[in-house]
Protein backbone atom coordinates (compact mmCIF):
# COMPACT_ATOMS: atom_id res chain seq x y z
CA UNK A 1 0.00 0.00 0.00
CA UNK A 2 2.75 2.24 0.65
CA UNK A 3 4.79 1.52 -2.11
CA UNK A 4 1.35 2.05 -4.34
CA UNK A 5 0.66 5.44 -2.66
CA UNK A 6 4.94 6.26 -3.48
CA UNK A 7 4.36 5.14 -7.08
CA UNK A 8 1.15 7.07 -7.82
CA UNK A 9 2.39 10.19 -6.24
CA UNK A 10 5.19 10.67 -8.72
CA UNK A 11 4.19 12.93 -11.01
CA UNK A 12 6.87 11.90 -13.93
CA UNK A 13 6.00 7.98 -13.66
CA UNK A 14 3.28 7.11 -16.22
CA UNK A 15 -0.05 5.65 -14.94
CA UNK A 16 0.92 2.06 -13.76
CA UNK A 17 -1.85 0.59 -16.89
CA UNK A 18 0.08 1.83 -19.20
CA UNK A 19 2.87 -0.06 -20.64
CA UNK A 20 5.46 1.18 -23.80
CA UNK A 21 6.65 -1.17 -25.37
CA UNK A 22 9.34 0.83 -27.55
CA UNK A 23 11.19 4.21 -27.95
CA UNK A 24 12.80 5.01 -31.10
CA UNK A 25 14.11 7.83 -32.15
CA UNK A 26 15.14 9.07 -36.35
CA UNK A 27 17.15 11.74 -37.06
CA UNK A 28 16.01 14.18 -39.77
CA UNK A 29 17.65 11.94 -42.73
CA UNK A 30 16.19 8.56 -41.64
CA UNK A 31 18.54 7.25 -39.71
CA UNK A 32 17.78 5.34 -36.46
CA UNK A 33 19.55 7.22 -33.52
CA UNK A 34 18.03 5.57 -30.39
CA UNK A 35 16.26 2.34 -30.00
CA UNK A 36 14.86 0.84 -26.63
CA UNK A 37 12.88 -2.02 -25.57
CA UNK A 38 11.04 -1.39 -22.48
CA UNK A 39 8.42 -4.06 -22.32
CA UNK A 40 7.97 -7.73 -23.88
CA UNK A 41 5.41 -7.13 -26.48
CA UNK A 42 7.55 -6.66 -30.44
CA UNK A 43 9.96 -9.16 -31.57
CA UNK A 44 13.64 -8.84 -31.10
CA UNK A 45 15.12 -7.79 -34.18
CA UNK A 46 18.70 -7.06 -35.31
CA UNK A 47 20.23 -3.78 -35.25
CA UNK A 48 20.69 -4.02 -38.55
CA UNK A 49 16.63 -4.70 -39.43
CA UNK A 50 15.84 -1.91 -36.96
CA UNK A 51 17.84 0.80 -39.36
CA UNK A 52 15.80 -0.65 -42.45
CA UNK A 53 12.65 -0.68 -40.43
CA UNK A 54 13.75 3.33 -39.40
CA UNK A 55 14.46 4.14 -43.20
CA UNK A 56 11.59 2.49 -44.23
CA UNK A 57 9.30 4.40 -41.85
CA UNK A 58 10.89 7.63 -42.90
CA UNK A 59 9.65 6.99 -46.50
CA UNK A 60 6.08 5.92 -45.53
CA UNK A 61 6.00 9.00 -43.39
CA UNK A 62 7.09 11.01 -46.68
CA UNK A 63 4.30 9.31 -49.07
CA UNK A 64 1.14 9.62 -46.16
CA UNK A 65 1.74 13.21 -46.25
CA UNK A 66 1.42 13.45 -49.95
CA UNK A 67 -1.28 11.45 -50.08
CA UNK A 68 -4.11 14.00 -49.35
CA UNK A 69 -7.59 13.84 -49.81
CA UNK A 70 -8.91 16.70 -48.51
CA UNK A 71 -7.83 19.53 -50.43
CA UNK A 72 -4.83 21.01 -47.98
CA UNK A 73 -1.92 21.47 -49.66
CA UNK A 74 0.50 20.13 -47.25
CA UNK A 75 -1.06 17.51 -45.04
CA UNK A 76 1.05 16.27 -41.70
CA UNK A 77 2.71 12.40 -42.05
CA UNK A 78 1.44 9.52 -40.55
CA UNK A 79 0.54 10.39 -36.24
CA UNK A 80 -0.95 7.09 -35.54
CA UNK A 81 -0.92 3.69 -36.98
CA UNK A 82 -2.68 0.87 -35.08
CA UNK A 83 -2.66 -2.91 -35.61
CA UNK A 84 -4.05 -5.99 -33.90
CA UNK A 85 -1.30 -6.10 -31.13
CA UNK A 86 0.27 -2.54 -30.48
CA UNK A 87 -0.17 0.86 -31.51
CA UNK A 88 2.38 3.52 -32.76
CA UNK A 89 2.60 6.96 -31.78
CA UNK A 90 4.62 9.47 -34.00
CA UNK A 91 5.83 12.65 -33.31
CA UNK A 92 7.44 14.92 -35.91
CA UNK A 93 9.81 17.95 -34.25
CA UNK A 94 9.92 21.25 -36.50
CA UNK A 95 13.46 20.17 -36.87
CA UNK A 96 12.58 16.76 -38.61
CA UNK A 97 13.32 14.44 -35.48
CA UNK A 98 10.54 11.80 -35.66
CA UNK A 99 10.00 10.24 -31.43
CA UNK A 100 8.31 6.42 -32.45
CA UNK A 101 6.53 4.95 -29.55
CA UNK A 102 4.98 1.68 -29.29
CA UNK A 103 2.32 0.73 -27.01
CA UNK A 104 0.09 -1.36 -26.12
CA UNK A 105 -3.67 -1.14 -28.63
CA UNK A 106 -6.08 1.04 -27.46
CA UNK A 107 -3.76 3.49 -24.55
CA UNK A 108 -5.18 7.12 -25.12
CA UNK A 109 -2.87 9.46 -23.75
CA UNK A 110 0.37 9.19 -26.05
CA UNK A 111 0.13 12.23 -26.97
CA UNK A 112 1.66 13.14 -23.44
CA UNK A 113 4.08 10.49 -23.22
CA UNK A 114 5.95 11.38 -26.64
CA UNK A 115 6.05 15.25 -25.63
CA UNK A 116 7.69 14.03 -22.13
CA UNK A 117 10.12 11.63 -24.33
CA UNK A 118 10.52 15.16 -26.63
CA UNK A 119 11.43 16.99 -23.15
CA UNK A 120 13.85 14.57 -22.16
CA UNK A 121 15.74 14.48 -25.22
CA UNK A 122 16.33 18.31 -25.16
CA UNK A 123 16.91 18.07 -21.44
CA UNK A 124 19.98 15.52 -21.95
CA UNK A 125 20.87 14.77 -25.70
CA UNK A 126 20.25 18.58 -26.69
CA UNK A 127 21.94 20.53 -24.13
CA UNK A 128 24.97 17.49 -23.79
CA UNK A 129 27.62 19.50 -24.98
CA UNK A 130 29.94 16.25 -26.18
CA UNK A 131 26.47 15.28 -27.83
CA UNK A 132 27.21 15.24 -31.96
CA UNK A 133 24.10 16.24 -33.81
CA UNK A 134 22.16 13.56 -36.02
CA UNK A 135 24.49 10.62 -34.49
CA UNK A 136 23.37 8.28 -32.50
CA UNK A 137 22.53 8.76 -28.74
CA UNK A 138 24.65 7.96 -26.08
CA UNK A 139 23.67 9.44 -23.05
CA UNK A 140 23.06 7.90 -19.21
CA UNK A 141 21.34 10.86 -18.11
CA UNK A 142 18.89 10.51 -20.85
CA UNK A 143 19.04 6.64 -20.29
CA UNK A 144 18.18 6.93 -16.56
CA UNK A 145 15.58 9.13 -17.26
CA UNK A 146 13.32 7.47 -20.12
CA UNK A 147 13.23 4.07 -17.52
CA UNK A 148 12.50 6.13 -14.89
CA UNK A 149 9.47 7.90 -16.92
CA UNK A 150 8.45 4.64 -18.87
CA UNK A 151 8.79 1.99 -15.99
CA UNK A 152 8.98 -1.45 -16.51
CA UNK A 153 5.33 -2.82 -15.83
CA UNK A 154 4.98 -5.16 -13.08
CA UNK B 1 -18.41 10.78 -41.10
CA UNK B 2 -16.91 11.45 -44.07
CA UNK B 3 -15.69 8.76 -46.67
CA UNK B 4 -13.02 10.18 -49.37
CA UNK B 5 -12.35 7.21 -51.21
CA UNK B 6 -12.13 3.37 -51.61
CA UNK B 7 -9.84 1.25 -52.78
CA UNK B 8 -9.24 -2.18 -53.72
CA UNK B 9 -5.87 -4.28 -55.03
CA UNK B 10 -5.69 -7.65 -55.80
CA UNK B 11 -3.04 -10.18 -55.21
CA UNK B 12 -0.83 -8.59 -57.88
CA UNK B 13 -0.63 -5.54 -56.33
CA UNK B 14 -3.00 -4.31 -58.83
CA UNK B 15 -6.03 -1.57 -58.19
CA UNK B 16 -8.74 -3.47 -59.71
CA UNK B 17 -11.42 -0.90 -58.02
CA UNK B 18 -11.01 2.92 -57.51
CA UNK B 19 -14.14 4.83 -55.87
CA UNK B 20 -13.54 8.79 -54.84
CA UNK B 21 -16.40 10.28 -53.08
CA UNK B 22 -15.80 14.30 -53.95
CA UNK B 23 -16.48 16.86 -51.28
CA UNK B 24 -18.14 19.69 -52.30
CA UNK B 25 -15.38 22.23 -52.69
CA UNK B 26 -13.93 20.09 -55.34
CA UNK B 27 -16.57 18.48 -57.38
CA UNK B 28 -15.22 19.01 -60.92
CA UNK B 29 -17.37 15.92 -61.81
CA UNK B 30 -21.41 15.01 -60.38
CA UNK B 31 -21.01 12.78 -57.38
CA UNK B 32 -22.61 9.49 -57.99
CA UNK B 33 -22.35 8.84 -62.15
CA UNK B 34 -25.23 6.60 -63.76
CA UNK B 35 -23.26 3.23 -64.80
CA UNK B 36 -24.60 1.24 -67.24
CA UNK B 37 -23.58 -1.97 -68.90
CA UNK B 38 -21.20 -0.32 -71.94
CA UNK B 39 -20.20 2.18 -69.55
CA UNK B 40 -18.97 0.04 -67.13
CA UNK B 41 -15.85 -0.89 -68.59
CA UNK B 42 -14.43 2.53 -68.73
CA UNK B 43 -15.11 3.75 -65.63
CA UNK B 44 -12.15 3.21 -63.68
CA UNK B 45 -9.80 4.22 -66.91
CA UNK B 46 -11.69 7.71 -67.11
CA UNK B 47 -11.54 8.23 -63.79
CA UNK B 48 -7.72 7.08 -63.61
CA UNK B 49 -7.02 9.43 -66.71
CA UNK B 50 -8.40 12.00 -65.01
CA UNK B 51 -5.61 15.00 -65.05
CA UNK B 52 -5.00 16.39 -61.44
CA UNK B 53 -6.20 18.97 -60.85
CA UNK B 54 -4.53 22.29 -58.48
CA UNK B 55 -1.33 20.38 -58.19
CA UNK B 56 -3.17 17.36 -56.34
CA UNK B 57 -2.62 13.95 -57.36
CA UNK B 58 -4.66 12.10 -59.91
CA UNK B 59 -6.59 9.14 -58.82
CA UNK B 60 -4.21 6.35 -60.39
CA UNK B 61 -1.09 8.22 -59.24
CA UNK B 62 -3.02 7.67 -55.00
CA UNK B 63 -3.17 4.46 -55.71
CA UNK B 64 -0.15 3.59 -56.54
CA UNK B 65 1.28 5.53 -53.24
CA UNK B 66 -1.83 4.63 -51.32
CA UNK B 67 -0.61 0.53 -52.22
CA UNK B 68 3.26 1.68 -51.27
CA UNK B 69 2.14 2.71 -48.13
CA UNK B 70 -0.17 -0.27 -47.25
CA UNK B 71 2.62 -2.32 -48.26
CA UNK B 72 5.62 -1.07 -46.51
CA UNK B 73 3.25 -0.15 -43.49
CA UNK B 74 1.96 -4.13 -43.69
CA UNK B 75 5.21 -6.03 -43.77
CA UNK B 76 6.54 -3.60 -41.17
CA UNK B 77 3.97 -4.09 -38.65
CA UNK B 78 4.46 -8.17 -39.81
CA UNK B 79 8.00 -8.02 -38.69
CA UNK B 80 7.67 -5.78 -35.48
CA UNK B 81 4.76 -8.72 -34.12
CA UNK B 82 5.21 -11.64 -36.48
CA UNK B 83 3.35 -12.77 -39.12
CA UNK B 84 -0.55 -13.68 -37.43
CA UNK B 85 -0.30 -9.80 -36.37
CA UNK B 86 -2.32 -7.57 -39.14
CA UNK B 87 -2.30 -3.51 -39.57
CA UNK B 88 -5.27 -1.97 -39.02
CA UNK B 89 -5.59 1.63 -39.73
CA UNK B 90 -3.14 4.84 -39.56
CA UNK B 91 -3.81 8.87 -39.22
CA UNK B 92 -2.52 11.79 -40.21
CA UNK B 93 -3.04 15.52 -39.50
CA UNK B 94 -6.02 15.14 -42.34
CA UNK B 95 -7.02 11.91 -43.10
CA UNK B 96 -7.49 8.07 -41.81
CA UNK B 97 -6.99 4.87 -43.90
CA UNK B 98 -8.55 1.84 -42.83
CA UNK B 99 -7.28 -1.41 -44.27
CA UNK B 100 -8.73 -4.56 -44.31
CA UNK B 101 -6.91 -7.80 -46.48
CA UNK B 102 -8.63 -11.17 -46.87
CA UNK B 103 -6.75 -14.54 -47.18
CA UNK B 104 -6.48 -14.38 -50.69
CA UNK B 105 -4.80 -11.31 -50.69
CA UNK B 106 -7.29 -8.89 -51.93
CA UNK B 107 -7.10 -5.10 -50.08
CA UNK B 108 -9.84 -3.17 -49.22
CA UNK B 109 -8.59 0.19 -48.16
CA UNK B 110 -11.23 3.18 -47.32
CA UNK B 111 -9.42 6.70 -46.62
CA UNK B 112 -11.71 8.93 -44.27
CA UNK B 113 -11.97 12.16 -41.86
CA UNK B 114 -9.68 11.31 -38.89
CA UNK B 115 -12.88 11.09 -36.24
CA UNK B 116 -14.03 7.62 -37.79
CA UNK B 117 -13.94 4.77 -35.59
CA UNK B 118 -12.40 1.48 -36.80
CA UNK B 119 -13.60 0.49 -40.03
CA UNK B 120 -12.02 -3.05 -39.89
CA UNK B 121 -15.33 -5.15 -39.80
CA UNK B 122 -17.28 -2.37 -42.32
CA UNK B 123 -14.63 -3.36 -45.10
CA UNK B 124 -15.02 -7.02 -44.07
CA UNK B 125 -18.84 -6.21 -44.74
CA UNK B 126 -17.93 -4.66 -48.19
CA UNK B 127 -15.98 -8.32 -48.82
CA UNK B 128 -18.71 -10.50 -47.61
CA UNK B 129 -22.14 -8.78 -48.50
CA UNK B 130 -20.91 -7.18 -51.62
CA UNK B 131 -17.44 -7.79 -53.29
CA UNK B 132 -18.43 -12.04 -53.09
CA UNK B 133 -22.20 -11.08 -54.30
CA UNK B 134 -21.75 -9.48 -56.97
CA UNK B 135 -18.29 -9.51 -58.20
CA UNK B 136 -17.27 -13.28 -57.35
CA UNK B 137 -20.46 -14.74 -57.55
CA UNK B 138 -21.29 -12.90 -61.09
CA UNK B 139 -21.03 -16.03 -63.89
CA UNK B 140 -19.70 -13.25 -66.33
CA UNK B 141 -17.33 -11.63 -64.56
CA UNK B 142 -13.47 -13.35 -65.26
CA UNK B 143 -11.14 -14.81 -62.44
CA UNK B 144 -8.56 -12.05 -62.60
CA UNK B 145 -9.72 -8.65 -62.37
CA UNK B 146 -6.93 -7.22 -64.93
CA UNK B 147 -7.43 -3.60 -65.21
CA UNK B 148 -10.71 -3.59 -63.01
CA UNK B 149 -12.40 -5.88 -65.42
CA UNK B 150 -15.67 -7.13 -64.11
CA UNK B 151 -15.59 -5.43 -60.88
CA UNK B 152 -17.40 -2.07 -61.43
CA UNK B 153 -20.38 -3.35 -62.47
CA UNK B 154 -23.89 -1.68 -61.66
CA UNK B 155 -24.73 -3.54 -58.46
CA UNK B 156 -21.30 -3.21 -56.78
CA UNK B 157 -21.52 0.05 -57.26
CA UNK B 158 -24.78 0.84 -56.18
CA UNK B 159 -23.83 -1.35 -53.18
CA UNK B 160 -21.01 0.36 -52.42
CA UNK B 161 -22.54 3.80 -52.61
CA UNK B 162 -25.86 3.00 -50.41
CA UNK B 163 -23.36 0.79 -47.83
CA UNK B 164 -20.72 4.21 -47.61
CA UNK B 165 -24.15 5.68 -46.88
CA UNK B 166 -25.33 3.36 -44.27
CA UNK B 167 -21.74 4.31 -42.47
CA UNK B 168 -22.19 7.76 -42.90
Amino acid sequence: MFLFRLRSSRVFSLAVTMVVYAVLILNKAGGLIYQRDFNPGLQKLSSNDYLILAGTFHGVHAITSQISPTNETSSSGLEVLESENFVMRCFQTLTGTKFLIFAEPRQQNLDVVVRRVYELYADYVMKNPFYQIEMPIRSEGFDRHLTSYIKPHQ
Amino acid sequence: MVVYSFFIFDRHCECIYIRQWLNTASATQPLSRPVTASSAATVTTSVAEKPPSGGRLSMAEQAKLVFGVIFSLRNMVKKLCGPEDSFLCYRTGHYKLHYYETLSSLRFVMLTDIRTESLKSSLHQIYVNLYVEYVVKNPLSPVEHAGGEGVNNELFELGIDSFVRTID
